[in-house]
């Protein structure tokens, strides 16, 4: 039982990255990324490919999916500087099946729809049953630290900038922001994140193929960042962590149902689900930690603001 | 706050629920346990639940019988969601939480692959369905076994049917699968050896319709189309393939090209005259009867069978062994599948044998169920059968 409960509260830490991502960019600055699950697999996949067949030690390959997650962020912002909204949605949700469909077929590389397996785990070998407990901490100290930086970004005037863009961006472009500049980087960012994420996750379940980056993925995180909050941090994160509880613990309700087949289980264990999230989002629009917007400061008020 | 009053009410009914279960649920302190992980949802759905359901009627048989070593058999389903994702947290509250002695029937080769290691670190008992080369080769240390058959052996016996229905040029439509590669790489040396020519295409199995690919196939008027896809795919292509007029042979894995893809289509004559092979046991196993008679099904698909296999199997090694363990399931399952002794075709009647000290060897409704060191099985016949008037017929047993 404690191995499950660290294992949830690893995969919850690693979906809440995935939540801080994509808080960053939706939530701060307006832009629907539907590809988070292609990032997320650059990340995976650049990390497991450098140190299965570059013999890279394990945190270079998670400071290379960095890497390579905010470059494939900021080709896929610059490639599409004119598109907004929906027609973002719709691009960057193609990017992540291109990632997908890449991954797929260039064996020489991916080793295809075989996946790679045997991704080494920080002192795996060593730590024998322990693993589980050292990789949640690992994932906990990453997570508090990203969480940090974005919630320092958030409330920062930089921030600001962000949020001012997803209200208007061209309010904000007559304010003399540069708007391209900022959703750039925040797009880049928050990708990066994307992919230290996949390689996070690669390295702890030491497989991935491309089947694990199917859009629901991308689907779950955006329910976790509405169920949660859009537009703050905490929210995000608490979010991540409702989701994987409401996963998981839906498999031990449906269990208590008797006398229905297998089937009948696994369609109401997702409907159980499903019912959940369209409650919260009905009672709680704003999500559980809805967006705080701090009252403009008034000139004749003392102090700063 | 209506969410907390959600979880009292949920809490409460849950609380209802496990008072109102049978007595003889509570009872039975310490029953086995044993697990299902088969795609219930996703793209292994069509085959999933069948699965599951055969698997819970041999435990039901074996618990009417009174049980193995006098306990009961407690079997959970859980749905791997065709996601390899899904899949590891469905292992981990099966192997962590249920403490299960074994996992039987994952299906797509990524969800094998990601739960293998889970099993193996935690001494869990494996048995698979997945046909990828590279899964047996895991190091799994002796806790996986599968009973479909490698896709190279499944590749090279449709290739020598194949020819031996006289074709000489063979297109295989397929696609990105981990067998797609050796597919190309088997096809091409067997077909070139017989003074034939084969050609490949690889097409993506979520698209709507494959026309282009279809056309691009019959340009170059092959005799024998190879649609190796699964149900979901093929329906498309085949109707693809008939609409653009094509007069030639084709053939299909049993588990794509079975009695669902005919009902799905819907037209019999878009069907009419195509082949399929499975692994497939001798013709009247009375184990093949019963996965009839449990599934309700003409033509059980080959993984169905498996499955019904997988349970016998671990149930009568959990006997030998007489202990529920994935290391005793692992240092037994051996001497109740092979090597001689009684021949028995499902637990019940295994187990009375074990209880009487006699040697068993199972021979199941997927084909003997014999296996290698590393896990695959040594032998298998092939079932060959051709649609005729919607109906499926028997070409041959080899």
């Amino acid at each position: 039982m404690l191995n499950y409960l660290l294992f949830i509260a690893t995969m919850g830490g690693l979906y809440g990255l995935l939540a801080l991502s994509l808080n960053l960019i939706w939530g701060g600055a307006g832009m629907v990324n539907l590809g988070l699950a292609g990032f997320f697999a650059v990340g995976a996949y650049a990390s497991a490919i450098f140190t299965t067949a570059g013999h890279a030690p394990i945190v270079a390959g998670w400071a290379l999916a960095v890497i390579a997650g905010g470059f494939a962020g900021l080709v896929v912002t610059l490639s599409t500087t004119r598109l907004r909204e929906d027609y973002l949605a719709i691009v960057t949700l193609g990017f992540a099946e291109v990632v997908r469909l890449v991954a797929a077929n260039e064996i020489w590389l991916t080793r295809g729809t075989d996946g790679i397996s045997g991704i080494p785990g920080p002192w795996k070998s060593a730590l024998g049953p322990d693993f589980n407990a050292v990789y949640l901490l690992i994932v906990l100290a990453v997570l508090g630290a990203v969480f940090v930086l974005v919630r320092r970004i958030d409330r920062s005037p930089y921030g600001r900038v962000l949020r001012a863009i997803r209200e208007d961006a061209q309010v904000a472009q007559v304010a003399g922001k540069p708007v391209l500049r900022f959703k750039a980087e925040a797009f880049a960012l928050s990708a990066a994140i994307a992919g230290l994420a996949g390689a996070l996750y690669a390295h702890f379940t030491s497989y991935i193929a491309p089947d694990l980056f199917l859009p629901l993925i991308t689907i779950y995180i955006f329910l976790a960042v509405a169920g949660g909050g859009t537009g703050r941090p905490a929210g995000a994160l608490v979010g991540a962590y409702l989701l994987m509880l409401l996963l998981e613990s839906a498999r031990f309700f449906v269990e208590l149902v008797p006398a229905i087949s297998a089937v009948q289980r696994a369609a109401l264990k997702e409907l159980l689900i499903a019912v959940v999230l369209i409650l919260v989002l009905r009672l709680a629009p704003g999500g559980v930690m809805p967006e705080r917007i701090p009252t403009a400061p008034r000139p004749s008020t003392q102090g700063k603001p | 706050m209506t969410r907390i009053a959600f979880g009292r009410r949920t809490a409460l009914l849950s609380g209802v629920a496990a008072f109102a279960a049978p007595a003889v649920l509570r009872a039975q302190s310490d029953p086995i346990k044993i697990a299902t992980l088969t795609p219930l949802t996703g793209a292994g759905g069509p085959y999933g639940p069948v699965m599951a359901k055969v698997a819970a009627s041999v435990v039901e048989d074996v618990n009417a019988a009174g049980g193995v070593l006098g306990r009961k058999v407690q079997l959970i389903s859980e749905d791997d969601q065709t996601n390899p994702d899904a899949g590891v947290r469905a292992a981990r509250k099966l192997i962590d939480v249920d403490k299960v002695a074994a996992i039987m029937g994952t299906w797509a080769s990524s969800v094998t692959t990601a739960v293998a290691p889970l099993c193996w670190e935690s001494k869990t008992f494996l048995c698979t369905v997945s046909g990828a080369d590279s899964i047996t080769q895991l190091p799994h240390q002796g806790f996986l076994v599968r009973t479909q058959p490698n896709s190279t052996l499944q590749v090279a016996r449709s290739g020598e049917f194949m020819l031996s229905l006289g074709a000489r040029k063979i297109y295989t439509m397929i696609p990105q699968t981990p067998f797609t590669q050796t597919t190309f790489d088997l096809m091409g040396k067997l077909v070139s050896k017989a003074g034939g020519t084969h050609q490949g295409l690889v097409y993506d199995d979520k698209k709507t319709t494959y026309r282009t690919e279809v056309d691009q196939v019959l340009r170059s008027n092959p005799d024998m189309i190879f649609a190796a896809g699964y149900t979901t795919d093929t329906v498309v292509l085949l109707k693809d393939i008939y609409r653009a007029g094509y007069k030639g042979k084709i053939i299909g894995f049993g588990y794509s090209i079975n009695q669902k893809l005919v009902d799905q289509i819907g037209q019999p004559e878009i069907v009419e005259g195509v082949y399929t092979y499975s692994p497939s046991p001798d013709e009247g196993s009375g184990a093949y009867d019963r996965v009839k008679k449990v599934t309700g099904l003409a033509n059980p698909d080959p993984y169905t069978c498996q499955v019904y296999d997988h349970a016998n199997l671990v149930l009568m090694a959990i006997a030998e062994a007489k202990a529920a363990t994935g290391s005793a399931i692992k240092d037994n399952i051996r001497k109740v599948s092979q090597g001689g002794g009684k021949t028995v075709d499902n637990a019940v009647d295994g187990l009375k044998a074990i209880a009487a000290g006699q040697k068993v060897d199972y021979s199941g409704a997927s084909g003997p169920c014999d296996f290698d060191d590393k896990g695959d099985i040594v032998d298998c016949k092939f079932r060959y059968e051709q649609i005729k008037g919607g109906k499926f017929t028997l070409v041959k047993i080899a």
